[in-house]
């Protein structure tokens, strides 16, 4: 229930955000400034187990996503400046499937992207998503090959492999780009700001989003902000 | 018992030492957190309504119709070590009591080497269907003929002649016969999918070829929890994947499926007959981008002890074939359709009321069924599913049958 009134919160927020303090434009051309910081993980978030296997004649030799693939969070802003909403060609990202695994577990992007599922397994991959901002089914493909979604509505988009029950990984559509996925260390950047007062969020599949206001000053520079997650 | 509750706790603990990890420190320190879970549980639901079946198309016992199922399932996965744990399924049928319907060991003995031992109330090793009989991966609320269907021969009670059976034809949901047991009850199917036998099972995987072999206490129409006769079964599958998409299966088994009550019922001079059940298997599944494609074939061979003429031939043979596909449509909704029949060997009976002539007629009434259908999925792990089933019974009462059905199915 969290994670949908996130998603939707997210949906609404970031199709129709404007700053608070709107800025002019030659300052958002012009770079202005940066919010950086770390974000903690108080506890820690393990990959989920396949379901037991009652029905197999043997132990399964498919492998999963680790500990590490959970520790990743998306910070972004919930009002963006408005040149952040500016048409841009989508590019093109890739989101693999090893190891029963999708790697990367989350992925953000923003509206126009298109997302590339490669299966880089020996096995069958059949990615699918039923979520609101955009329902596909690719069907079941080879080692190799890809298949490509373009994603056009923000939100939030959870994507699963019909025949491997334990995996999924989270597409974060946005519809502005001002938003950063956390490095291993848990560290992010978002560049570009312009004065002005803005709210910024931390997301994680599982952990509870944290909200968050800072204010970019007039002359720009970068702005510390740091989250704990539990 | 005592010996051998000994034996088989020396048995587990020699199997647990076997495939038991290096020792950890003896301190405090916690374990690695990367390690997987001690303890992972599934659950599975799913409720089925349907039109009366008059028939008895559907049914696998007098009282239990897969078309009119309400059933809540638990499995459980324990992890004893790297190479060893236990599986469990419990299972609660139409609100009945819970029951035990898998409990087994499952160990890897060699390290680095897709060699598996199972050992318990273990899967169906025989065909394909049986390690997927219910769940998501019935496409269709109806199971296919040869893993559900209940013909008209019994395991606790036996035709002393071909004229006991004639007239059971049509009738495997209750029927009689004169020798052992003295009650009206169910026949048997060629394999039955939703009960699990009990014994130990082998399993040598590579990437393309997997092998599987074993030894139960029950047959492919009878697997048993306590063994009701002096003979085991041993059956094997071998599974080729010749390239991705595509599964080739065969599959054997052979097992006394005659109850000892039964056989103590026998004249003398008949005890001795053979009474196994012989079972032959093929299967292959095709699947590559929004279609699935299934098929199963299956020979059943019954060896009846003989003891009035007309004599029951034996063996008494059945076949039965299925074709299945599924197609998505559009996310969340797909729509399949399964093609099915059971067909059955010859007897020569006793002329009928009026006639001189031998009846010559199969010994079981042939089936047919086409079955319809549609998922969809309103969550990934809730599906909603509607089917339409046309069944055919031919030379006995009931000769036709619609069923339309619709099942709400979830997991966890």
């Amino acid at each position: 229930m969290q994670r949908v009134f996130v998603g939707l919160v997210l949906s609404v927020l970031v199709a129709t955000a404007a700053p608070r303090v709107a800025p002019p434009a030659h300052a958002a051309a012009a770079g202005g400034g940066a919010i950086r910081g770390r974000v903690a993980f108080l506890r820690e978030v393990r990959p989920s187990d396949p379901r037991p296997a009652i029905a197999d004649l043997g132990m399964a030799d498919g492998h999963h996503g680790t500990p590490d693939d959970q520790q990743v969070a998306v910070v972004y802003l919930e009002t963006a400046p408005r040149g952040a909403f500016e048409e841009r060609p989508g590019p093109t990202v890739v989101l693999d499937q090893r190891n029963e695994t999708f790697v990367p577990h989350v992925l953000a992007i923003t509206t126009g992207t298109t997302v590339q599922f490669l299966n880089s397994d020996k096995t069958y991959h059949n990615v699918f998503s039923l979520s609101r901002p955009k329902r596909f089914d690719l069907g079941r493909y080879p080692t190799g090959r890809s298949k490509s979604v373009r994603f056009d509505r923000p939100g939030i988009v959870r994507v699963f492999c019909e025949i491997h029950s334990h995996m999924s990984a989270f597409i974060l559509v946005f519809a502005h780009r001002h938003f950063a996925v956390t490095n291993p260390r848990g560290e992010y950047r978002i560049e570009g700001l312009p004065p002005g007062s803005y709210t910024v969020t931390v997301w994680h599949p599982v952990l509870a989003a944290k909200t968050r206001a800072v204010r970019i000053p007039e002359d720009g520079g970068d702005q510390e902000l740091d989250f704990d997650l539990s | 018992m005592a010996v051998g509750l000994t034996r088989w706790t020396h048995a587990l603990a020699l199997t647990l030492a076997l495939t038991a990890g290096p020792a950890g420190a003896q301190d405090d320190t916690p374990p690695p957190s990367r390690a997987p879970r001690r303890l992972t549980l599934g659950i599975e639901g799913l409720v089925s309504v349907a039109t009366d079946d008059s028939g008895y198309f559907n049914y696998s016992d007098y009282e239990k119709s897969t078309t009119e199922l309400v059933r809540l399932r638990l499995d459980a996965s324990l992890r004893l070590g790297p190479r060893a744990a236990l599986l469990l399924e419990g299972r609660m049928d139409n609100g009945g009591g819970p029951s035990l319907s898998a409990a087994y060991l499952r160990v890897r003995p060699f390290a680095g080497h897709a060699f598996d031992v199972q050992l318990g109330r273990i899967p169906p090793v025989f065909g394909a269907f049986g390690r997927r009989a219910y769940g998501v991966d019935n496409p269709l609320i109806g199971q296919p003929f040869i893993y559900q269907y209940l013909t008209a021969l019994r395991s606790d009670a036996l035709p002393a002649s071909a004229d006991d059976l004639v007239p059971m034809k049509g009738m495997g949901w209750a029927n009689y016969y004169p020798i052992g047991s003295e009650t009206w009850d169910h026949g048997l199917p060629l394999v039955a999918a939703d009960r699990w036998d009990t014994g130990v099972q082998a399993r040598w995987a590579a990437q393309r070829v997997t092998v599987a072999v074993g030894v139960t206490q029950g047959s492919q129409c009878n697997p048993r929890v306590r063994d009701d006769n002096s003979g085991k079964q041993v059956l094997g599958r071998v599974e080729v994947r010749p390239v991705l998409g595509l599964v080739l299966g065969a599959s054997a088994a052979q097992g006394d499926y005659v109850a000892e009550s039964a056989i103590a019922a026998l004249p003398p001079e008949s005890r001795d007959a053979s009474h196994v059940q012989q079972a032959f298997g093929l299967d292959a599944e095709f699947s590559y981008g929004h279609w699935l494609l299934r098929t199963e074939g299956i020979l059943s061979r019954w060896f009846v002890p003989p003891v009035e003429e007309p004599f029951v031939p034996s063996p008494l043979e059945s076949w039965g074939v299925f074709v299945e596909a599924r197609r998505k449509i559009r996310p969340g909704l797909y729509a399949a359709a399964r093609f099915d029949h059971a067909g059955f060997s010859t007897l020569t009976a006793s002329p009928p009321p009026g006639s001189t002539t031998p009846l010559v007629t199969t010994w079981e009434a042939p089936v047919t069924r086409v079955e319809i259908g549609a998922g969809y999925n309103i969550r990934r792990n809730v599906v909603l599913k509607a089917v339409v089933q046309q069944n055919w019974r031919k030379e006995a009462a009931e000769q036709s049958d619609m069923v339309v059905a619709a099942q709400t199915h979830f997991w966890f």
